[in-house]
């Protein structure tokens, strides 16, 4: 405590030196790019994010093995200067069966969210401005889907049916829009309020354009935020389920689906290759993505200091 | 209050039904003969084609669907759930068996989390800037962003498998004669199942306490000469916590949904893994069941965290 | 007779760190608060008025501090306290906020905590200082509200404060402020965050505190009439300095800085009819962290005067036994 307190006088007593002889900073800086550039965390996740999504995207450039490949005279090999990740149960090369698994649990995880907002902004848009006996039913059709813990609902469409990536991605899109559909929806209802709006509608300007060219800009921050964030929060989803071998099909490699091969105790134990780096790259990722969203929300919050 | 309860009770009523509707209706939906999972595999085993289909009538399976949905909502009501497709088994006995395990599990998880991430919120927001803030901080972001099942998985193998501290999994042994005996098998998956949520209330509990203790009323409880311990407490932290349980309220159902795959890594018996065979198997009548019971449990938590919100912030039952 | 005074502030800097900047909110300012009398401190906003009241209180935040130099002297039965040198938090402090010097503030919505009944906030106060039992202090309660003039008290006590009007709400922080019977009571703006109408019974009561209770009031505002209504004695401030101050006759009747001048002849007056010239001071306030060199008024003043007024901050001059004046043009006459 006393230390603390020495240290702020000593800070406070440095500023007023300062102040006094007219030393103190004088530059004027753009605060939000300013306060992104600080924050450290997001510059890391930005170039973690880029760095494993490059190599995902380009995974025939940093590896020359085929993940589908069955090569049953390798198996089980622990990781060596041929095999970077090791090989497993059949032979399949670890590291080009996370590198091109990432191609698909991105684009799961993006394109699932990009559907969800799609479908849950143009809701919410469309309710929190006409409000209504239409937003009154998709108010409830939301609060159905979100009664549901979103694991159990997913599964239970997928048991009906059945296994495919487009399946799962529709799924995704389904049971997902209910959370970004509300933020939109309680966004608009505030924005409605504003002058700006009232003058719109005074001057009888088309609902669709007051909608979608006036007000829904003004949301798009948080919008922004909001895809980011239900990115990560579907390829961690994805991998939920390919890890339970209900998710993908088995025989696209996806992050998850590597991890399936844990669901063995044997291969807990003992061949750690198969399951701890695809699972600490799926970690990254999902950390990278939360700080980026993190660091957006920082940046583009007006309420904080800069 | 009192009105506030009712009120919040009759709102409950509808979604149930709707609920109990849809699941009904995805019943209808799937293959399968709903004989068979009203009937039970035996009586199905010894009847012939006519009988079958006498028995149909009788139980009026072609009646129209409004009338079977009130009749099945009915049968629902007097304890009856249908059978398992692929064990014959009553659905009911099969809930009884596993629910308390999943109660026990996803009850555990959530004081767990709620106590530790308010806690280490409130820390958090005391000494803001510091060490311990910014650890706890990136603490919280991993803790939201690495898979819960990877999570259990590196502890199963570090805690139970490699160091042997705690079982391999399961929840009773025969060795066990006291209650209390298998919590050493309830902490792993516990603590693995509330990560996320503890991450979650962590970071609002240091938000909304931050945002309290700006707030006028903070001064004015300072100008009356209080301590500063009973100000933070009383005066901060006390307000600060009813958007952290509606919070609380809204993670819920994510609690619920986790125990399906914790439940599979610690081979926790519980309902969430016999979901997960039933999903497997196709076992249709007793997913919607399951589903059901799952959406069932959460309205009833978001209903006893509607009360104690109210508890904590009275302006609530304004509305 | 000398008036016994309860507090004297002399030459208060209490300066504000943010960003690496130094924001010198007040900048040695300096008045006594008298026994039994009202004190009115009057300003634009961000002046510094409510900084210079929470300072008495040493009610600050974190990046803000009273300066060496300072002095905030509470007599109390003949022995001088301190507060400057107080810890912030300390017993001792504590034990004077509330016990001794208490205060209202701005706006009774937010101020009060929405969680708690008005009975419970009211009685926390007698809870730390004074050693009612709890049945005592229900009582107390009561009698406090009842006296601040609200109804049914009994059950107001059980109620929060969502559920009082705007007006009541400042009775009852008048009541709690006043419940262990302080000697000073500063109320930063009480009025403004309330209809006009409303004012005008909360004035009523600040006065009944006045006459009945001989309280020594600190009252801060912006508003001239409030200061006409109930000042014994007024400060004006402009800056985080003291430009004026005297009686309240000295400053309406004989305004010497032509910042008070200004202040006057921009308000209207009521019952002088429609004809009033009102003139707006010209020029804006300046920024805190970019302020003119010399006397602050000086970019706004009719009676600037290069390379006098410019110079640096004017010194404090005693017109009369009760009358000062901060300017240069009085330095002269």
């Amino acid at each position: 405590m006393k230390h603390r307190e020495r240290v702020l006088q000593a800070k406070m007593d440095r500023i007023l030196e300062a102040e006094e002889q007219g030393t103190y900073s004088k530059k004027k800086r753009n605060r939000v790019v300013m306060r992104f550039m600080n924050n450290r965390l997001s510059l890391v996740g930005l170039v973690v994010f880029a760095i494993i999504l490059l190599m995902s995207i380009g995974a025939p450039l940093f590896t020359h093995y085929d993940p589908l490949k069955i090569s049953l005279k390798e198996v089980l090999q622990s990781p060596s200067g041929k095999h970077i990740f090791g090989t497993d149960k059949l032979g399949r090369d670890v590291f080009a069966r996370v590198l091109y698994g990432g191609r698909i649990s991105i684009l799961v995880g993006f394109g699932s969210a990009l559907g969800a907002a799609f479908i849950g902004v143009v809701l919410g848009t469309l309710g929190g401005y006409k409000g209504g006996v239409f937003d009154k039913c998709v108010m409830r059709l939301s609060e159905v889907f979100m009664s549901f813990p979103q694991i159990i609902l997913v599964l239970l469409l997928v048991s009906m049916v059945g296994q495919s990536m487009g399946n799962l991605i529709m799924i995704f899109i389904l049971t997902g829009w209910g959370g970004i559909y509300r933020m939109t929806r309680s966004k608009m209802l505030s924005i409605k309020q504003e002058e700006y709006v009232q003058a719109l509608k005074a001057f009888d300007v088309n609902p669709w354009l007051i909608c979608f060219k006036h007000m829904l800009p003004n949301a798009l921050g948080p919008i922004l935020v909001n895809i980011t964030l239900s990115t990560a929060m579907f390829i961690l989803q994805e991998a939920s389920l390919s890890f339970l071998g209900l998710g993908v099909p088995l025989q696209i490699a996806t992050w998850g689906n590597v991890l399936n091969a844990a669901n063995d105790l044997q291969v807990l134990k003992s061949y750690w290759w198969l399951w701890l780096p695809v699972g600490i790259v799926i970690s990254l990722f999902v950390l990278s993505i939360n700080f980026i969203g993190d660091g957006l929300r920082d940046s583009s919050d007006p309420s904080q200091m800069g | 209050m009192v009105s506030y309860i009712i009120r919040r009770l009759l709102t409950l009523i509808p979604m149930l039904l709707i609920m109990t509707f849809l699941i009904f209706l995805g019943l209808e939906m799937t293959p399968g003969d709903a004989v068979s999972f009203l009937a039970g595999p035996e009586a199905m085993a010894n009847m012939t084609q006519e009988q079958l289909a006498a028995l149909r009538e009788s139980m009026g399976l072609n009646d129209s669907f409004l009338v079977r949905y009130f009749r099945w909502l009915g049968n629902m009501c007097k304890g009856d759930f249908g059978y398992s497709l692929t064990s014959g088994v009553p659905i009911k006995t099969i809930i009884a068996e596993r629910l308390p395990a999943t109660l026990e599990l996803s009850l555990a998880a959530l004081l767990i989390s709620t106590i530790l991430g308010t806690i280490l919120g409130l820390l958090s927001a005391m000494k803001r800037d510091q060490p311990v803030d910014r650890i706890l901080t990136v603490a919280g972001m991993v803790g939201v962003s690495i898979p819960e099942f990877f999570f259990g998985l590196v502890f199963l193998l570090v805690f139970s498998i490699n160091l042997g501290w705690f079982p391999v999994g399961g929840r009773l042994r025969p060795e066990y004669t006291v209650y209390w005996d298998h919590m050493k098998n309830l902490f792993l998956p516990s603590i693995v199942l509330g990560l996320s949520m503890t991450a979650g209330v962590m970071r609002y509990t240091r938000s909304s306490m931050l945002d309290t203790i700006n707030k006028d009323y903070v001064k004015t409880a300072r100008s009356k000469g209080l301590p500063e311990w009973r100000i933070n407490l009383l005066h901060g932290f006390r307000v600060a916590l009813a958007p952290v349980v509606v919070l609380v309220g809204f993670r819920l159902p994510m609690l619920i949904g986790g125990s399906v795959v914790i439940e599979q890594i610690f081979q926790w018996p519980g309902i969430g893994n016999e979901f997960l065979q039933a999903v497997r198997s196709q076992n249709y009548p007793l997913v919607m069941m399951i589903a059901l019971l799952s959406v069932f449990m959460v309205l009833l938590a978001s209903f006893l965290i509607d009360i104690i919100t109210a508890l904590l912030d009275p302006r609530v039952q304004l509305d | 007779m000398q008036d016994e005074v309860l507090v004297s502030v002399k030459n208060l800097k209490t300066f504000f760190y943010q960003s690496g900047r130094c924001n010198k909110a007040v900048n040695g300012v300096s008045f006594d608060i008298k026994k039994g009398k009202t004190l009115c401190v009057v300003g634009e906003s961000g002046c510094g008025k409510s900084v210079t009241a929470s300072s008495i209180l040493q009610l600050l935040p974190q990046q803000a501090r009273i300066e060496k130099g300072s002095e905030i002297v509470y007599h109390k039965d003949g022995k001088d306290i301190h507060i400057e040198n107080l810890e912030r938090n300390g017993k001792e402090m504590r034990s004077l906020r509330g016990g001794d010097i208490a205060m209202i503030f701005q706006d009774p919505m937010t101020s009060l905590n929405p969680v708690y009944t008005i009975g419970w906030q009211i009685g926390e106060m007698l809870q730390y200082h004074s050693d009612l039992t709890k049945k005592e202090r229900r009582a107390k309660e009561i009698e406090l509200l009842q006296a601040m003039g609200i109804p049914l008290a009994e059950q107001r006590i059980d109620e929060y404060p969502f559920e009082f009007s705007g007006g009541m709400r400042q009775r009852a922080m008048i009541a709690m402020a006043m419940s262990c019977n302080p000697k000073v009571l500063i109320a930063d703006e009480p009025t403004t965050a309330l209809d006009v109408t409303i004012q005008a019974q909360v004035f009523d009561l600040i006065l009944k505190l006045k006459h009945d209770y001989h309280m020594s009031i600190m009252l801060i505002t912006h508003d001239m009439g409030v200061v006409a209504e109930l000042a014994d004695e007024v400060v004006v401030m402009y800056m985080g300095n003291v430009v004026e101050k005297g009686t309240l006759d000295d400053v309406f009747r004989n305004p010497l800085h032509p910042y008070t001048r200004a202040l006057l002849k921009s308000i209207p007056v009521l019952g002088k009819g429609r004809e009033q010239n009102l003139q707006p001071i010209r020029g804006v306030t300046p920024d805190s962290l970019h302020r003119p060199p010399g006397c602050q008024f000086g970019p706004r003043c009719d009676f600037f005067k290069k390379g006098v007024c410019d110079g640096g901050l004017p010194a404090e001059k005693w017109v009369s036994e009760t009358h000062m004046v901060s300017c240069f043009n009085h330095e002269e006459s």
